[in-house]
């Protein structure tokens, strides 16, 4: 059988690197160049500075903000999670016939808008909104006293967070229980193991990959949110990204600040993603 | 100002376009009979292309501007839109060259000192001289006319009478421990201007380092009380009309919208002195359509452009003739007090040495 | 004996998954129910039925400009996406290299970049370069986006396509490219069409990338959020809303359904 020589590779690939290159790598250097001052937005000249660096770590506002982000993040995450996983399994293990149409049900409105879904939210909270409205309608509540909390709040953006990521989070969960050995729970009973015993021995151990996974997938994008605490969050739902977008948009235009934070969430994410592939890594058996 | 504005409750009938147009062509009859017009004239035959104009959101709409478009017919003004003016300056520093840009009274000397823009000559501008003339100082610097007043009003406290009882006519009422989540604040750095005025400082828009941080603390204490910082005006009237917010920092168009809406609602000036503002239109600096951005700012300063601006955005526009048909936007606006706009009835907005300093602090009562 | 569950387990969990998608669900229906409310403000009681907003929003101008130029931007993008990650799947299924993992793990990378850096960093590439920011500015970026979406359709089913029929054209004396027309091409084109259409989906609903490199031609999600701000423009938005969901959730179905249908068939 005749090999062809290979030399389309670097042919193939020279395409999709170059454009990852230009428009994905360059840009991020970018970044960091206005974070230490080699670029800026303000007039005069300027030579490498790491003053904004500096400033991030000495004084605390900004990294306290980003603790409440990470904070935050971590709550919609674990929800999501401690939800999603009861579903795979359902779907997974249950032995049910329509499982793929099931997941496919549970996953569908993900693909679907994003921003509608959070409309639909604002739609649901406000103090005139349809929950606070519907509780005036059947007595529970009088007109004067709307539950405010509802909108507005760090609740909300938790809440619609969670509600976005629901059904994307089941799919690396359901992946995970799906590769899980039958037979291995089946070995479980033959030795006196009750169901409980067997999910907490076996099931969760093999399942954790899939868990972690799922968790980054929701973390990740989360920490790093502005849109959703933009429309729903209030004072107290500000973010970090928000800042982010203040400062480079809507907000008197500091992008040396801007830059730095960032990158620093770059960084962040980009360690967090390294220690959780070397994680999986190990983890493959 | 950001004038984001729910067009579609503002139609226009037939009769009022017309009416505006004929207006301008009646005037421009007049105008070509003049020696100095048949000069004009040929400067604007020599001036080509479409007038760039860089402005706020909602000021595109051609009823603003309407002797322009009847003077030069067929040529509609090209709009780009700012959210801010420091984005505005950063864009033009970035390349980008309007030949006439809305600046806020704040930011006169800002846009004067950059060299990107030019003084006007106020001379070929013949409703000039209508304009109201605190605005028209406003809008000079080291003597010349680097801004032409258009549109104004001010920063107040609207509140709910039927909720709301203020212990004292005070900006205090934004920091009301007793109407904790039902305040709305405005995103911007101007906060810590009125902050500065509660607190009594002598010079709230040039503060030193510790007034600074005496005024970023309070909003920081007190932020716990508000519900939302709002950027977009509508936003903060949607949440206001549906009783999310009960008090909130506000120019007096949403008090005009809330009465609008049966709100029983009061526009308090608090006692340390409101806020006001002024669009500043500037001049591009080397613009190639130096005429007809003249002819622009003539337009908007016409009564008809001004009469139009406070019926249907509930601002007052710099032209002192100008009247709308609302008495409740008469009264607020204090239309009869040419002085309206500054000390020691308002504070009129200036340029702020340490702007940079405040959106800094700022940023980090947002961020806190 | 279930090992997995038992029969209560299964009843609960059951139960619980039925409410889980009751509360998926529910906004996307009350948004319904509200498209066809006749008072502006969407709250209850439901005051009376009417078309008027999704009349509105036929004849909305602005509304429809922007939907366009959402398409066009998806359609663009997504071309541009399934292109480049076509190349780059051949290479990552079919070719041995040095660096593989750090490669696909560079081309993989767009999936964990917060959107709000991307964002940011695209700003600045174009305010550095003088380029003017467009509807081109957004295509850009959404490429980078969904580049990973398709290579992690594309391998797989490159991977699972059967070598030996590739083998058997080249011992028929075929060159390369026209095995790759005529073998792989009609194997892979249920994937090509699945990779393009979540490309696709991707980019008309994205706000976060846009809102940073849109220019003064608005994108769909733009002109969302603007509107949402507008509260007599909400029940049309609303209306728009129940159009474009309910478009996307029959869309995604279908498309996935057809896929795995004809997959199936085209057995390789």
């Amino acid at each position: 059988m005749p090999r062809r020589v290979d030399l389309r590779t670097p042919a193939l690939l020279g395409l999709p690197l170059g454009w990852l290159g230009v428009f994905f790598l360059v840009p991020i250097g970018i970044v960091g160049a206005y974070s230490v001052d080699i670029l800026s937005i303000v007039p005069g000249s300027h030579s490498l500075t790491f003053a904004g660096w500096h400033d991030l770590f000495r004084d605390p506002v900004y990294l306290r903000l980003f603790w409440k982000s990470v904070e935050m993040s971590f709550i919609v995450s674990g929800v999501v999670v401690a939800f999603a996983y009861p579903l795979a399994y359902y779907l997974a293990l249950s032995g049910t016939p329509r499982k793929y149409v099931l997941l496919l049900v549970l996953i569908a409105p993900f693909l679907t808008s994003y921003l509608l879904r959070v409309l639909a939210w604002k739609v649901i909270l406000g103090n005139q909104g349809v929950i606070n409205t519907f509780l005036f309608w059947s007595g529970l509540r009088s007109p004067d006293h709307p539950i405010s909390q509802l909108l507005y709040s760090r609740f909300a953006v938790i809440l619609v967070l969670a509600y976005i990521w629901l059904p994307f989070v089941a799919l690396p969960i359901f992946v995970s229980l799906e590769n899980l050995d039958r037979s291995l729970l089946e070995a479980a009973a033959d030795l006196g193991a009750s169901r409980w015993q067997a999910f907490l021995r076996v099931t969760l151990p093999l399942t954790t990959p899939g868990i972690v996974a799922a968790f980054l997938f929701v973390f990740i994008p989360t920490v790093g949110e502005f849109v959703t605490p933009s429309l729903v969050g209030g004072t107290t739902g500000y973010m970090y990204g928000n800042q982010i977008t203040d400062l480079f948009g809507t907000g008197f235009p500091d992008w040396r600040t801007g830059a730095v934070l960032a990158l620093f969430l770059l960084v962040v994410v980009a360690a967090l993603t390294a220690v959780f592939s070397r994680f999986n890594r190990v983890e493959a058996v | 100002m950001e004038g984001e504005h729910d067009l579609a409750a503002h139609t226009i009938t037939r009769r009022q376009l017309l009416k505006a147009a004929a207006a301008a062509g009646g005037a421009a009859v007049v105008v070509g009979r003049t020696g100095a017009a048949h000069a004009a004239r040929a400067h604007l035959a020599a001036e080509s292309g479409a007038l760039q104009v860089l402005d706020w959101a909602g000021y595109e709409v051609p009823q603003l501007y309407g002797p322009y478009l009847k003077k030069h017919p067929g040529e509609k003004p090209k709009f780009t839109f700012m959210t801010n003016e420091a984005n505005a300056l950063a864009k033009m520093q970035a390349g980008f060259r309007p030949d006439v840009v809305r600046p806020y009274v704040g930011y006169v000397r800002d846009f004067a000192t950059s060299g990107f823009v030019q003084p006007w000559d106020p001379r070929l501008i013949p409703n000039f001289k209508y304009l109201n003339p605190v605005m028209v100082k406003a809008g000079q610097y080291q003597g010349k006319q680097w801004g032409i007043p258009a549109d104004w009003g001010f920063d107040a406290i609207l509140y709910r009478s039927d909720k709301v009882k203020p212990k004292e006519r005070s900006w205090s009422l934004l920091l009301d421990d007793r109407y904790a989540g039902r305040i709305a604040w405005f995103d911007d750095l101007n906060q810590l201007v009125w902050a500065g005025y509660y607190l009594g400082f002598k010079t709230p828009y040039d503060q030193s380092d510790e007034e600074l941080k005496r005024s970023q603390d309070l909003l920081i204490k007190k932020k716990k009380n508000v519900r939302m910082f709002w950027s977009s005006e509508t936003d903060m009237d949607n949440a206001f009309a549906s009783g999310d917010i009960w008090i909130a920092f506000a120019w007096p168009n949403d008090w005009v919208l809330m009465k609008a809406k049966k709100l029983p609602v009061v526009y308090m000036r608090p006692k340390e002195g409101a806020l006001s503002w002024v669009g500043m239109l500037m001049l591009g600096k080397g613009t190639p359509r130096y005429r007809h951005a003249h002819d622009f700012a003539d337009a908007w300063s016409s009564v008809k452009s001004a009469a139009w601006l406070e019926n249907n955005y509930g601002y007052g526009e710099a032209n002192t003739k100008a009247r709308p048909s609302s008495s409740d936007l008469l009264k607020v606006l204090q239309l009869a007090n040419p002085n309206a706009v500054r000390e020691p009835n308002a504070h009129i907005d200036r340029y702020v040495p340490r702007r940079r300093v405040y959106a800094k602090m700022w940023e980090e009562v947002k961020a806190a | 004996m279930d090992v997995a569950l038992s029969r209560n387990g299964r009843r609960a969990l059951r139960a619980l998954f039925a409410a889980v998608v009751l509360f998926l669900y529910a906004p996307i229906v009350l948004l319904l129910v509200f498209s066809f409310n006749s008072s502006v403000l969407p709250t209850f009681p439901l005051s009376g039925f009417t078309l008027e907003w999704y009349r509105q929003f036929l004849s909305d101008g602005e509304l429809h400009g922007a939907l366009e130029a959402s398409a066009i931007v998806a359609a663009l993008s997504s071309l541009g996406a399934v292109a480049l990650g076509l190349l780059a799947s051949t290479a990552i299924a079919r070719r041995r290299f040095r660096g593989k993992a750090a490669l696909s793990a560079l081309l993989l990378s767009p999936l964990v970049i917060p959107y709000v850096v991307f964002g940011v960093s695209l700003l600045l590439l174009f305010h550095t370069l003088g380029v003017q920011r467009s509807l081109l500015t957004v295509v850009i970026g959404h490429v980078v986006i969904t580049l990973p979406y398709t290579i992690l359709v594309l391998v797989p089913r490159l991977q699972q396509i059967d070598r030996a029929l590739e083998e058997a054209a080249y011992d028929l004396g075929a060159p390369p490219r026209t095995t790759f027309l005529l073998v792989v091409l009609p194997l892979i084109a249920p994937a090509i069409v699945s990779s393009f259409l979540i490309a696709f989906t991707t980019s008309f609903d994205e706000y976060a990338v846009a809102s940073f490199v849109v220019g003064t031609r608005n994108t769909f999600p733009i002109y969302l959020y603007g509107a949402l701000r507008f509260p007599s423009r909400l029940p049309e938005v609303i209306a728009v809303a129940v159009v474009v969901l309910c478009a996307s959730l029959v869309v995604v179905i279908a498309a996935e359904a057809w896929r795995r249908v004809a997959e199936r068939r085209l057995v390789g």
